[in-house]
């Protein structure tokens, strides 16, 4: 039996599929009941973290943090320990501080504690480690005034693993579960296949990976843009330079975690070195050649990801594709 | 209206101006308190998380100790809270925590009346969540104990504590949508409301929202909020309903009806609807009180004035922010908006900075440091309730139920 369950979050859509090997009302009721358990996961993510709401948690941190350390719940702290993690792993090409900066450019509609800065003066706010002190008691506190979070690049990846962990809590064995398509998340494998097959862009060649008890999460830039002083702003900056990425076309990476490959994700699009990846995890880079082709490049680790043929990965950003992921 | 009506209106129309362009936008920081406190938990799931959550904002409250007889929920307390002591049994928690000053009640509602006499008895200040009792009997109970008792009692309804609430029922009280003409509020959420568990004990404890003998259903859980407002807000209960309820959206085994329809009639003619479904999410919760010169919506964090056309313009309207709901124009009501419009930060005032459950805890906390009284005492905590058994009433006898001024007393 299979029962779907989806939820509008975080400004994206979540779906959740959940497979149960009995069938039966008691057990659509059950399955159901779970997945709801997860959804709301979902949504106590979104309260919690959001950048857009005036009673975030994420809100009175930013009101807060500067001028006195403020307390967090244990799973939240533990996303600013995996933020500040992947920060220094990246070399600051993955770094929440970014908020300021997206504002400047723009690229938030609106955010309730960021003053309107120049880019310039968004440039100096940005800064993980020199910014952002993670304390005992689980307490967070900003070194200066200015500074603030955006958690975009790894929030909706935090959810998911929560979900998957309230969904393994509730005896869930089988389920896939998706934040915008762009982030997924696997428990088991479907009845009667090895994994839940997933493929990377629209083409039908396109590489293909099978998920299972895995996450895998894909950043494009042209995914949502604006237009700033006359040209186009892609939606992924580059925390280090402040500028719009101009690396990689797109990236995927596969984790056990589904908030480290959103994170990791963003920061290869960044820049599309991963020298610091964990070994855990694999990564797929899409790139220009030296021609200019749309190559898909880099692989690192031991893929899981099959290629089956590689026409559809690079187009992502062109194509513009509201769901750059597929089940197939 | 008489035209000493008229001039009072108008007098307190211009109350309400002022109101709105000086009550300061105090709301963001966290209130510091006169002392620390020590507070413990009973109830560690849902709601029990929300306060976990909200009391790490108050530097200087400690959760000293959780309570809940399911083991799973408590290691779920234990990693959320870990300077907690643990308890599986309230009384070992009362008996051994002498140095608590205050509880919170967050468990099933058919639990919550031994709850909080034996928590008053232990001389702790007693936060329960609402509805306070699924029986007239029990809510009554608490109503009598928190009177004879010495600490203070708040009925967890979030309603009164909440800034942009108090700020929207200032101008309704002073007239600003003149002659009230019908309330109506909503619950929408498509959810089963169900548990999951696979173990039968498990699922009668987790899953007591489904149980008739236990639970008012949404009547109780969810509209007893709404109908604490409207009382807030009109300053009147109603005197009779009528309802049904159904079991539309999940035939799933159970017996508790998933969308509800009532009716309440309230003194002077004025009727109020109160929906509440599980299958659809379609516009989530709201209330609404519709007057001849304008309508009010209370949504949590928001509410939003409409006024009539012929309705008088205030003088700080120039300052408002409207949001445009289809064919109507909604003045955004923000707590301290004149000083927010000076510093060009109107905008940053929308909505409030924490959840509504936020202030009910301060109210309380606050209560509790300054030996003054919560804005929601167990007495309103009994009304909101009674109103909500006689729902449940006339939902199941499917005929129209009288809410006698008795079952409001404490008798």
């Amino acid at each position: 039996m299979l029962v779907r369950l989806a939820l509008h979050a975080m400004g994206t859509r979540f779906e959740l599929v959940l497979e149960g090997d009995e069938d039966g009302p008691g057990a659509e009721a059950y399955l159901r009941a779970a997945g709801e358990v997860a959804l709301a996961e979902v949504e106590q993510v979104d309260a919690r973290l959001s950048l857009f709401r005036r009673d975030s948690l994420l809100s009175h941190i930013q009101r807060n943090a500067a001028e006195q350390p403020v307390s967090v719940d244990p799973e939240t702290f533990a996303l600013f320990e995996l933020c500040a993690q992947v920060c220094e792993a990246t070399e600051g090409s993955f770094d929440p501080t970014i908020a300021p900066l997206m504002r400047a450019y723009l690229l938030h509609d609106e955010t309730a504690t960021t003053p309107l800065l120049t880019l310039e003066q968004a440039r100096e706010c940005v800064g993980w480690k020199k910014r952002v002190q993670l304390l005992a008691d689980r307490r967070i506190a900003f070194s200066a005034p200015g500074t603030a979070l955006d958690l975009g690049a790894i929030a909706k990846g935090h959810a998911l693993d929560l979900a998957i962990e309230v969904l393994r809590d509730a005896g869930i064995t089988r389920a896939l579960m998706h934040g915008g398509t762009s982030t997924v998340a696997a428990i088991g494998h479907p009845l009667g296949r090895e994994g839940w097959p997933i493929a990377l862009g629209a083409g039908p060649n396109a590489p293909r990976v099978l998920l299972r008890d895995d996450c895998l999460a894909v950043s494009a830039p042209g995914a949502r843009s604006v237009q700033h002083e006359g040209r186009r702003v892609d939606h992924v900056l580059d925390p280090r330079e402040g500028l719009p990425v101009q690396g990689a076309l797109v990236a995927a990476t596969l984790s056990r975690s589904a908030a480290e490959a959103d994170a990791w994700s963003t920061a290869l699009l960044v820049n599309a070195d991963p020298k610091g990846l964990p070994p855990h995890m694999e990564s797929l880079i899409g790139m220009t050649d030296q021609e200019g082709e749309r190559v898909p490049t880099h692989w690192f680790h031991r893929p899981r990801i099959t290629c089956t043929g590689l026409s559809g990965f690079c187009d992502i950003p062109q194509s513009r594709q509201a769901t750059p992921l597929q089940t197939v | 209206m008489t035209s000493s009506d008229r001039r009072s209106f108008l007098k307190g129309a211009a109350g309400a101006a002022a109101a709105f362009a000086f009550q300061p936008d105090l709301s963001a920081t966290p209130r510091s308190l006169s002392a620390p406190l020590r507070v413990g938990l009973i109830g560690a799931g849902r709601q029990g998380r929300k306060i976990m959550g909200e009391l790490g904002k108050f530097e200087d409250v400690t959760l000293a100790a959780v309570c809940d007889s399911d083991d799973r929920r408590l290691s779920g307390a234990k990693r959320r809270a870990p300077q907690a002591t643990l308890y599986s049994e309230h009384k070992a928690m009362l008996e051994s925590e002498g140095q608590l000053d205050a509880v919170f009640i967050a468990t099933p509602t058919h639990q919550h009346r031994s709850l909080c006499e034996d928590a008053l008895d232990a001389g702790k200040h007693v936060y329960c969540e609402a509805p306070l009792a699924h029986t007239l009997e029990d809510a009554k109970a608490i109503a009598r104990a928190a009177r004879a008792a010495s600490g203070k009692f708040q009925t967890g309804m979030a309603s009164r504590s909440n800034p942009v609430y108090s700020l929207a029922r200032s101008f309704v009280r002073t007239g600003a949508i003149r002659d009230t003409l019908s309330l109506r509020s909503q619950f929408k959420k498509k959810t089963s409301w169900r548990t999951p568990t696979s173990d039968p004990a498990r699922d009668k404890f987790l899953n007591w929202r489904l149980d008739p003998s236990i639970s008012l259903g949404l009547v109780g859980e969810v509209g007893t909020h709404h109908f604490d407002a409207l009382h807030w807000f009109t300053g009147q209960y109603p005197t009779s309903v009528r309802g049904t309820g159904e079991i539309l959206a999940w035939k799933d085994g159970r017996e508790v009806a998933d969308t509800v329809h009532c009716e309440f009639q309230f003194p002077g003619g004025v009727r109020s609807q109160w929906e509440a479904s599980l299958g659809t999410s379609f516009e989530g919760e709201y209330s609404l009180l519709a007057g001849t010169m304008g309508t009010v919506k209370l949504a949590g964090t928001h509410a939003w004035m409409f006024k009539e056309a012929d309705a008088t313009t205030f003088e700080w309207e120039v300052y408002a922010t409207r949001q445009q709901f289809h064919q109507d124009e909604g003045i955004i009501l923000i707590a301290g908006a004149t000083e927010l419009a000076a510093q060009g930060k109107l905008k940053e005032g929308i909505g409030l900075p924490h959840p509504p459950l936020y202030y009910a805890m301060e109210n309380f906390l606050v209560a509790v440091g300054e030996d003054s009284d919560p804005c929601c005492s167990a007495e309103e905590g009994l009304r909101a309730a009674a109103v909500a058994i006689r729902a449940a009433e006339a939902i199941r006898t499917g005929t129209e139920v009288a809410i006698p001024e008795k079952d409001f007393s404490l008798e």
